[in-house]
Protein backbone atom coordinates (compact mmCIF):
# COMPACT_ATOMS: atom_id res chain seq x y z
CA UNK A 1 0.00 0.00 0.00
CA UNK A 2 1.00 3.62 -0.50
CA UNK A 3 1.51 6.39 1.99
CA UNK A 4 -1.26 7.72 4.16
CA UNK A 5 -1.54 11.44 4.82
CA UNK A 6 -4.03 12.98 7.23
CA UNK A 7 -5.67 16.41 6.99
CA UNK A 8 -6.63 18.09 10.25
CA UNK A 9 -8.60 21.33 10.18
CA UNK A 10 -8.11 23.31 13.42
CA UNK A 11 -9.15 26.78 14.58
CA UNK A 12 -5.52 27.95 14.18
CA UNK A 13 -4.90 26.56 10.71
CA UNK A 14 -4.65 23.54 8.44
CA UNK A 15 -2.32 20.71 9.42
CA UNK A 16 -1.08 17.90 7.20
CA UNK A 17 0.35 14.78 8.83
CA UNK A 18 1.84 11.55 7.58
CA UNK A 19 1.07 8.24 9.23
CA UNK A 20 4.60 6.95 8.92
CA UNK A 21 4.66 4.34 11.64
CA UNK A 22 1.64 2.67 10.16
CA UNK A 23 3.41 -0.55 9.19
CA UNK A 24 4.58 -1.07 12.74
CA UNK A 25 1.15 -0.85 14.29
CA UNK A 26 -0.73 -2.29 11.33
CA UNK A 27 -4.09 -1.26 9.93
CA UNK A 28 -5.81 -2.43 13.07
CA UNK A 29 -8.16 0.03 14.73
CA UNK A 30 -7.64 -1.47 18.18
CA UNK A 31 -3.86 -1.09 17.85
CA UNK A 32 -4.23 2.54 16.77
CA UNK A 33 -6.58 3.20 19.66
CA UNK A 34 -3.97 1.97 22.09
CA UNK A 35 -1.20 4.05 20.53
CA UNK A 36 -3.27 7.24 20.39
CA UNK A 37 -3.38 8.07 24.10
CA UNK A 38 0.36 8.10 24.67
CA UNK A 39 2.18 10.97 22.89
CA UNK A 40 5.50 9.09 22.88
CA UNK A 41 3.93 6.28 20.92
CA UNK A 42 1.64 8.44 18.82
CA UNK A 43 4.49 10.77 17.85
CA UNK A 44 6.15 7.79 16.20
CA UNK A 45 3.01 6.90 14.28
CA UNK A 46 2.01 10.35 13.04
CA UNK A 47 4.34 13.19 12.04
CA UNK A 48 3.65 16.73 10.94
CA UNK A 49 4.33 17.42 7.26
CA UNK A 50 3.08 20.99 6.98
CA UNK A 51 1.04 23.55 8.90
CA UNK A 52 -0.61 26.59 7.40
CA UNK A 53 -1.86 29.08 10.01
CA UNK A 54 -4.86 31.23 9.12
CA UNK A 55 -3.89 34.79 8.25
CA UNK A 56 -6.62 36.63 10.13
CA UNK A 57 -9.83 36.15 12.08
CA UNK A 58 -11.78 36.76 8.87
CA UNK A 59 -9.73 34.16 7.00
CA UNK A 60 -10.34 31.65 9.80
CA UNK A 61 -14.09 32.32 9.63
CA UNK A 62 -14.18 31.83 5.85
CA UNK A 63 -12.28 28.55 6.15
CA UNK A 64 -14.51 27.37 8.99
CA UNK A 65 -17.70 28.16 7.07
CA UNK A 66 -16.44 26.22 4.05
CA UNK A 67 -15.15 23.22 6.04
CA UNK A 68 -18.44 23.07 7.91
CA UNK A 69 -20.27 22.77 4.56
CA UNK A 70 -17.81 20.16 3.26
CA UNK A 71 -16.27 22.59 0.77
CA UNK A 72 -12.60 23.03 -0.14
CA UNK A 73 -11.48 26.67 -0.34
CA UNK A 74 -8.77 27.97 -2.70
CA UNK A 75 -6.49 28.30 0.34
CA UNK A 76 -6.99 24.66 1.31
CA UNK A 77 -6.43 23.59 -2.30
CA UNK A 78 -3.15 25.52 -2.44
CA UNK A 79 -2.02 24.05 0.87
CA UNK A 80 -2.74 20.47 -0.25
CA UNK A 81 -1.20 20.86 -3.71
CA UNK A 82 2.00 22.38 -2.31
CA UNK A 83 2.37 19.93 0.58
CA UNK A 84 1.33 16.62 -1.00
CA UNK A 85 3.15 14.66 -3.75
CA UNK A 86 2.06 15.70 -7.26
CA UNK A 87 -0.83 13.81 -8.83
CA UNK A 88 0.17 13.01 -12.43
CA UNK A 89 -2.43 12.60 -15.10
CA UNK A 90 -3.02 9.03 -16.19
CA UNK A 91 -1.04 7.61 -13.25
CA UNK A 92 -2.50 6.17 -10.11
CA UNK A 93 -1.24 8.19 -7.12
CA UNK A 94 0.80 6.24 -4.59
CA UNK A 95 -0.76 7.94 -1.59
CA UNK A 96 -4.09 8.64 0.04
CA UNK A 97 -5.42 11.53 2.10
CA UNK A 98 -7.45 10.69 5.19
CA UNK A 99 -10.09 13.32 6.05
CA UNK A 100 -12.67 13.79 8.84
CA UNK A 101 -15.70 14.10 6.61
CA UNK A 102 -16.42 12.14 3.38
CA UNK A 103 -18.16 15.23 1.97
CA UNK A 104 -15.01 17.38 1.95
CA UNK A 105 -13.10 14.31 0.71
CA UNK A 106 -15.25 13.98 -2.39
CA UNK A 107 -14.98 17.72 -3.08
CA UNK A 108 -11.17 17.59 -2.79
CA UNK A 109 -11.05 14.58 -5.13
CA UNK A 110 -13.35 16.17 -7.72
CA UNK A 111 -11.23 19.30 -7.92
CA UNK A 112 -7.70 17.99 -7.49
CA UNK A 113 -7.83 14.21 -8.14
CA UNK A 114 -6.17 13.70 -4.75
CA UNK A 115 -7.55 10.35 -3.56
CA UNK A 116 -9.35 10.79 -0.23
CA UNK A 117 -10.73 8.36 2.31
CA UNK A 118 -12.55 8.68 5.62
CA UNK A 119 -12.67 5.31 7.31
CA UNK A 120 -12.60 4.17 10.93
CA UNK A 121 -8.81 4.01 10.87
CA UNK A 122 -8.42 7.61 9.60
CA UNK A 123 -10.89 8.82 12.21
CA UNK A 124 -8.89 7.14 14.98
CA UNK A 125 -5.72 8.89 13.81
CA UNK A 126 -7.59 12.21 13.72
CA UNK A 127 -8.69 11.64 17.34
CA UNK A 128 -5.02 11.28 18.20
CA UNK A 129 -4.09 14.45 16.33
CA UNK A 130 -6.89 16.36 18.07
CA UNK A 131 -5.66 15.07 21.45
CA UNK A 132 -1.99 15.99 20.94
CA UNK A 133 -2.44 18.90 18.54
CA UNK A 134 -0.60 21.63 20.46
CA UNK A 135 2.39 19.31 20.97
CA UNK A 136 2.54 18.27 17.32
CA UNK A 137 2.65 21.84 16.01
CA UNK A 138 5.86 23.66 16.80
CA UNK A 139 5.43 27.14 18.25
CA UNK A 140 1.90 26.53 19.47
CA UNK A 141 1.80 27.22 23.21
CA UNK A 142 -0.71 25.58 25.55
CA UNK A 143 -3.85 27.71 25.49
CA UNK A 144 -3.20 29.15 22.01
CA UNK A 145 -5.58 26.72 20.35
CA UNK A 146 -8.36 27.46 22.86
CA UNK A 147 -7.91 31.19 22.19
CA UNK A 148 -8.31 30.57 18.46
CA UNK A 149 -11.38 28.37 19.10
CA UNK A 150 -12.88 31.07 21.32
CA UNK A 151 -12.53 33.81 18.71
CA UNK A 152 -13.72 31.59 15.89
CA UNK A 153 -16.60 30.15 17.96
CA UNK A 154 -17.89 33.67 18.60
CA UNK A 155 -17.62 34.88 15.00
CA UNK A 156 -19.11 31.66 13.60
CA UNK A 157 -21.99 31.65 16.10
CA UNK A 158 -22.75 35.38 15.86
CA UNK A 159 -23.36 34.93 12.15
CA UNK A 160 -25.68 31.99 12.89
CA UNK A 161 -27.93 33.83 15.34
CA UNK A 162 -28.36 36.55 12.71
CA UNK A 163 -29.65 39.16 15.15
CA UNK A 164 -27.58 41.94 16.53
CA UNK A 165 -26.15 40.27 19.62
CA UNK A 166 -25.28 43.63 21.12
CA UNK A 167 -28.95 44.42 21.48
CA UNK A 168 -30.08 43.02 24.78
CA UNK A 169 -33.84 42.59 24.69
CA UNK A 170 -34.87 39.34 26.28
CA UNK A 171 -38.21 38.64 24.72
CA UNK A 172 -40.79 37.16 27.04
CA UNK A 173 -43.71 35.43 25.41
CA UNK B 1 -15.38 28.22 55.55
CA UNK B 2 -16.49 31.69 54.62
CA UNK B 3 -19.09 33.91 56.17
CA UNK B 4 -21.18 36.63 54.61
CA UNK B 5 -23.72 39.11 55.86
CA UNK B 6 -26.58 40.16 53.65
CA UNK B 7 -29.81 41.68 54.75
CA UNK B 8 -28.82 40.95 58.31
CA UNK B 9 -28.70 37.18 57.67
CA UNK B 10 -25.51 35.38 58.37
CA UNK B 11 -24.59 33.05 55.52
CA UNK B 12 -21.83 30.47 55.65
CA UNK B 13 -20.50 29.06 52.38
CA UNK B 14 -18.94 25.62 52.48
CA UNK B 15 -17.28 23.54 49.81
CA UNK B 16 -19.50 20.77 48.41
CA UNK B 17 -18.26 17.20 48.02
CA UNK B 18 -17.95 17.99 44.27
CA UNK B 19 -14.95 20.25 43.75
CA UNK B 20 -16.00 23.67 42.37
CA UNK B 21 -19.52 23.40 43.85
CA UNK B 22 -20.50 25.12 47.11
CA UNK B 23 -23.33 25.17 49.62
CA UNK B 24 -24.58 28.40 51.14
CA UNK B 25 -25.87 27.69 54.64
CA UNK B 26 -28.39 30.28 55.72
CA UNK B 27 -32.03 30.06 56.65
CA UNK B 28 -32.23 27.45 53.89
CA UNK B 29 -29.30 25.68 52.27
CA UNK B 30 -28.63 26.57 48.65
CA UNK B 31 -26.34 25.07 46.04
CA UNK B 32 -24.05 27.65 44.45
CA UNK B 33 -20.95 28.21 42.33
CA UNK B 34 -18.21 30.80 42.71
CA UNK B 35 -19.01 33.64 40.29
CA UNK B 36 -16.38 33.90 37.56
CA UNK B 37 -17.67 37.40 36.77
CA UNK B 38 -18.33 39.06 40.15
CA UNK B 39 -21.06 41.67 40.10
CA UNK B 40 -22.97 40.03 37.26
CA UNK B 41 -25.99 37.74 37.36
CA UNK B 42 -26.85 35.66 34.27
CA UNK B 43 -30.57 34.92 34.72
CA UNK B 44 -31.51 37.07 37.73
CA UNK B 45 -30.25 34.42 40.13
CA UNK B 46 -29.43 35.44 43.69
CA UNK B 47 -25.82 36.31 44.48
CA UNK B 48 -24.09 35.93 47.83
CA UNK B 49 -21.01 37.91 48.73
CA UNK B 50 -18.85 36.61 51.54
CA UNK B 51 -15.76 37.92 53.21
CA UNK B 52 -12.60 35.89 53.67
CA UNK B 53 -10.66 36.05 56.90
CA UNK B 54 -8.10 38.30 55.15
CA UNK B 55 -10.81 40.77 54.18
CA UNK B 56 -11.05 39.86 50.46
CA UNK B 57 -14.52 39.24 49.06
CA UNK B 58 -15.80 36.28 47.09
CA UNK B 59 -19.10 36.17 45.26
CA UNK B 60 -21.25 33.08 44.72
CA UNK B 61 -24.30 32.54 42.50
CA UNK B 62 -27.20 30.43 43.71
CA UNK B 63 -27.78 27.41 41.45
CA UNK B 64 -31.48 26.62 41.07
CA UNK B 65 -32.20 22.86 40.71
CA UNK B 66 -35.61 23.61 39.19
CA UNK B 67 -33.84 25.34 36.30
CA UNK B 68 -30.81 23.09 35.94
CA UNK B 69 -30.76 19.33 35.53
CA UNK B 70 -27.13 19.16 36.58
CA UNK B 71 -27.96 20.92 39.86
CA UNK B 72 -30.91 18.53 40.31
CA UNK B 73 -28.58 15.56 39.76
CA UNK B 74 -26.12 16.92 42.35
CA UNK B 75 -28.91 17.36 44.91
CA UNK B 76 -30.14 13.89 43.91
CA UNK B 77 -26.85 12.58 45.25
CA UNK B 78 -24.95 11.72 42.07
CA UNK B 79 -21.62 10.20 43.05
CA UNK B 80 -19.42 11.96 40.47
CA UNK B 81 -20.09 14.66 37.85
CA UNK B 82 -16.56 14.31 36.38
CA UNK B 83 -16.25 18.10 36.12
CA UNK B 84 -13.91 20.08 38.34
CA UNK B 85 -11.73 23.20 38.10
CA UNK B 86 -9.65 22.92 34.90
CA UNK B 87 -11.94 20.39 33.14
CA UNK B 88 -12.77 20.62 29.45
CA UNK B 89 -16.48 20.07 28.91
CA UNK B 90 -18.54 19.62 25.74
CA UNK B 91 -22.08 20.69 26.59
CA UNK B 92 -24.78 19.52 24.14
CA UNK B 93 -28.14 21.31 24.34
CA UNK B 94 -26.82 24.48 25.97
CA UNK B 95 -30.12 26.38 25.52
CA UNK B 96 -29.86 29.97 26.84
CA UNK B 97 -26.83 29.06 28.90
CA UNK B 98 -28.17 29.09 32.46
CA UNK B 99 -26.56 25.77 33.44
CA UNK B 100 -23.60 26.48 31.14
CA UNK B 101 -22.86 29.59 33.22
CA UNK B 102 -22.63 27.47 36.38
CA UNK B 103 -20.42 24.91 34.62
CA UNK B 104 -18.29 27.88 33.53
CA UNK B 105 -17.96 28.92 37.22
CA UNK B 106 -17.24 25.33 38.21
CA UNK B 107 -14.39 24.66 35.74
CA UNK B 108 -13.01 28.17 36.34
CA UNK B 109 -10.50 30.18 34.30
CA UNK B 110 -8.33 27.15 33.43
CA UNK B 111 -11.28 25.09 32.16
CA UNK B 112 -13.20 25.30 28.88
CA UNK B 113 -16.89 24.78 28.08
CA UNK B 114 -17.78 24.13 24.43
CA UNK B 115 -21.50 24.98 24.44
CA UNK B 116 -23.55 23.64 21.51
CA UNK B 117 -27.08 24.91 20.86
CA UNK B 118 -29.05 24.71 17.62
CA UNK B 119 -31.89 27.16 18.21
CA UNK B 120 -30.92 30.70 17.17
CA UNK B 121 -33.40 32.14 19.68
CA UNK B 122 -31.73 30.51 22.71
CA UNK B 123 -28.41 30.78 20.92
CA UNK B 124 -28.54 34.54 21.06
CA UNK B 125 -28.71 34.53 24.87
CA UNK B 126 -25.96 31.94 24.93
CA UNK B 127 -23.66 34.08 22.76
CA UNK B 128 -24.36 37.13 24.96
CA UNK B 129 -23.60 35.18 28.13
CA UNK B 130 -20.37 33.80 26.61
CA UNK B 131 -19.22 37.32 25.73
CA UNK B 132 -18.58 37.89 29.45
CA UNK B 133 -17.19 34.43 30.22
CA UNK B 134 -14.06 33.71 28.25
CA UNK B 135 -14.02 30.02 29.16
CA UNK B 136 -17.27 29.46 27.24
CA UNK B 137 -17.03 28.83 23.50
CA UNK B 138 -20.49 29.25 21.97
CA UNK B 139 -21.34 26.99 19.01
CA UNK B 140 -24.63 27.55 17.25
CA UNK B 141 -24.93 24.28 15.37
CA UNK B 142 -26.85 21.02 15.20
CA UNK B 143 -25.44 18.54 17.76
CA UNK B 144 -26.37 15.78 15.28
CA UNK B 145 -23.64 17.04 12.93
CA UNK B 146 -20.37 17.30 14.87
CA UNK B 147 -18.42 17.35 11.59
CA UNK B 148 -19.83 20.85 11.06
CA UNK B 149 -18.17 22.17 14.24
CA UNK B 150 -15.04 20.02 14.29
CA UNK B 151 -12.82 23.08 13.83
CA UNK B 152 -14.16 24.69 17.00
CA UNK B 153 -13.77 21.87 19.52
CA UNK B 154 -10.77 20.15 21.10
CA UNK B 155 -10.59 16.84 22.96
CA UNK B 156 -12.67 17.00 26.15
CA UNK B 157 -12.72 15.26 29.54
CA UNK B 158 -16.49 15.02 29.75
CA UNK B 159 -19.63 15.46 27.63
CA UNK B 160 -22.79 16.71 29.29
CA UNK B 161 -25.85 16.07 27.14
CA UNK B 162 -29.32 17.54 27.56
CA UNK B 163 -30.73 17.46 24.03
CA UNK B 164 -34.14 15.83 24.78
CA UNK B 165 -34.28 14.04 21.43
CA UNK B 166 -35.42 10.44 20.70
CA UNK B 167 -31.98 9.65 19.20
CA UNK B 168 -29.99 11.31 22.01
CA UNK B 169 -27.86 8.20 22.67
CA UNK B 170 -26.71 8.26 19.04
CA UNK B 171 -26.05 12.03 19.22
CA UNK B 172 -23.89 11.51 22.33
CA UNK B 173 -22.01 8.62 20.70
CA UNK B 174 -21.30 10.58 17.53
CA UNK B 175 -19.91 13.54 19.49
CA UNK B 176 -17.87 11.23 21.71
CA UNK B 177 -16.28 9.60 18.65
CA UNK B 178 -14.97 13.02 17.59
CA UNK B 179 -14.22 14.79 20.84
CA UNK B 180 -14.25 12.61 23.99
CA UNK B 181 -10.95 11.31 25.33
CA UNK B 182 -10.63 7.58 25.78
CA UNK B 183 -11.36 6.99 29.45
CA UNK B 184 -13.37 10.26 29.55
CA UNK B 185 -16.88 10.50 30.94
CA UNK B 186 -20.44 11.40 30.00
CA UNK B 187 -23.38 12.79 31.93
CA UNK B 188 -26.69 12.51 30.09
CA UNK B 189 -30.11 13.77 31.14
CA UNK B 190 -32.92 11.54 29.91
CA UNK B 191 -36.50 12.79 29.66
CA UNK B 192 -38.60 9.63 29.36
CA UNK B 193 -41.50 11.00 27.34
CA UNK B 194 -39.16 12.59 24.77
CA UNK B 195 -38.06 9.10 23.81
CA UNK B 196 -41.19 7.01 24.17
CA UNK B 197 -44.34 8.45 25.70
CA UNK B 198 -46.10 5.05 25.73
CA UNK B 199 -43.61 3.09 27.87
CA UNK B 200 -43.01 3.57 31.59
CA UNK B 201 -40.18 5.90 32.55
CA UNK B 202 -38.19 3.05 34.09
CA UNK B 203 -38.45 1.00 30.88
CA UNK B 204 -37.25 3.98 28.82
CA UNK B 205 -34.24 4.56 31.11
CA UNK B 206 -33.31 0.86 30.91
CA UNK B 207 -33.49 0.84 27.11
CA UNK B 208 -31.40 4.03 26.87
CA UNK B 209 -28.75 2.47 29.12
CA UNK B 210 -28.65 -0.52 26.74
CA UNK B 211 -28.21 1.81 23.76
CA UNK B 212 -25.30 3.52 25.51
CA UNK B 213 -23.63 0.19 26.28
CA UNK B 214 -23.77 -0.66 22.57
CA UNK B 215 -21.79 2.55 21.80
CA UNK B 216 -18.63 1.95 23.86
CA UNK B 217 -20.10 3.67 26.90
CA UNK B 218 -20.01 2.11 30.33
CA UNK B 219 -22.91 3.48 32.40
CA UNK B 220 -21.84 3.63 36.05
CA UNK B 221 -24.74 5.24 37.89
CA UNK B 222 -28.25 6.53 37.44
CA UNK B 223 -30.08 9.08 39.58
CA UNK B 224 -33.63 10.35 39.34
CA UNK B 225 -34.17 14.10 39.03
CA UNK B 226 -37.30 14.01 41.22
CA UNK B 227 -38.61 16.17 42.83
CA UNK B 228 -37.21 18.84 40.49
CA UNK B 229 -38.16 17.21 37.19
CA UNK B 230 -40.80 14.56 36.56
CA UNK B 231 -39.79 11.30 34.80
CA UNK B 232 -36.22 12.42 34.24
CA UNK B 233 -33.07 10.48 35.03
CA UNK B 234 -29.43 11.34 34.81
CA UNK B 235 -27.02 8.61 33.72
CA UNK B 236 -23.28 8.97 34.30
CA UNK B 237 -20.50 6.77 32.99
CA UNK B 238 -17.22 6.29 31.16
CA UNK B 239 -16.19 6.06 27.50
CA UNK B 240 -13.85 3.52 25.90
CA UNK B 241 -12.66 2.29 29.25
CA UNK B 242 -9.20 0.81 28.72
CA UNK B 243 -9.02 -2.90 29.33
CA UNK B 244 -7.21 -3.68 32.54
CA UNK B 245 -3.83 -5.22 31.83
CA UNK B 246 -3.75 -8.86 32.82
CA UNK B 247 -1.91 -9.39 36.04
CA UNK B 248 1.16 -11.52 35.76
CA UNK B 249 0.72 -14.88 37.41
CA UNK B 250 2.52 -14.94 40.70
Amino acid sequence: MGRLYILHESASGYGLFIASGIDEIGQNTEAVRNSVTDLNRFGKVVELVAFSPFESALDALNQCNAVSEGQMTDELRNFLEISLPKVKEGKKPKFKLGVSDPKIGSHIFEETKIPCESNEFDLELIRGIRLHFDKLIEGLKPGDLEKAQLGLGHSYSRAKVKFNVNRVDNMVI
Amino acid sequence: KLTGMKGGNKVVVEAHRHEGVFIAKGKEDALCTRNLVPGEAVYNEKRISVQNEDGTKVEYRVWNPFRSKLAAAILGGVDNIWMKPGSKVLYLGAASGTTVSHVSDLVGPTGVVYAVEFSPRSGRDLVNMAAKRTNVIPIIEDARLPARYRMLVGMVDVIFSDVAQPDQARILALNASYFLKSGGHFVISIKANCIDSTATAEAVFASEVKKLQAEQFKPMEQVTLEPFERDHACVVGAYRVPKKPKLAAS
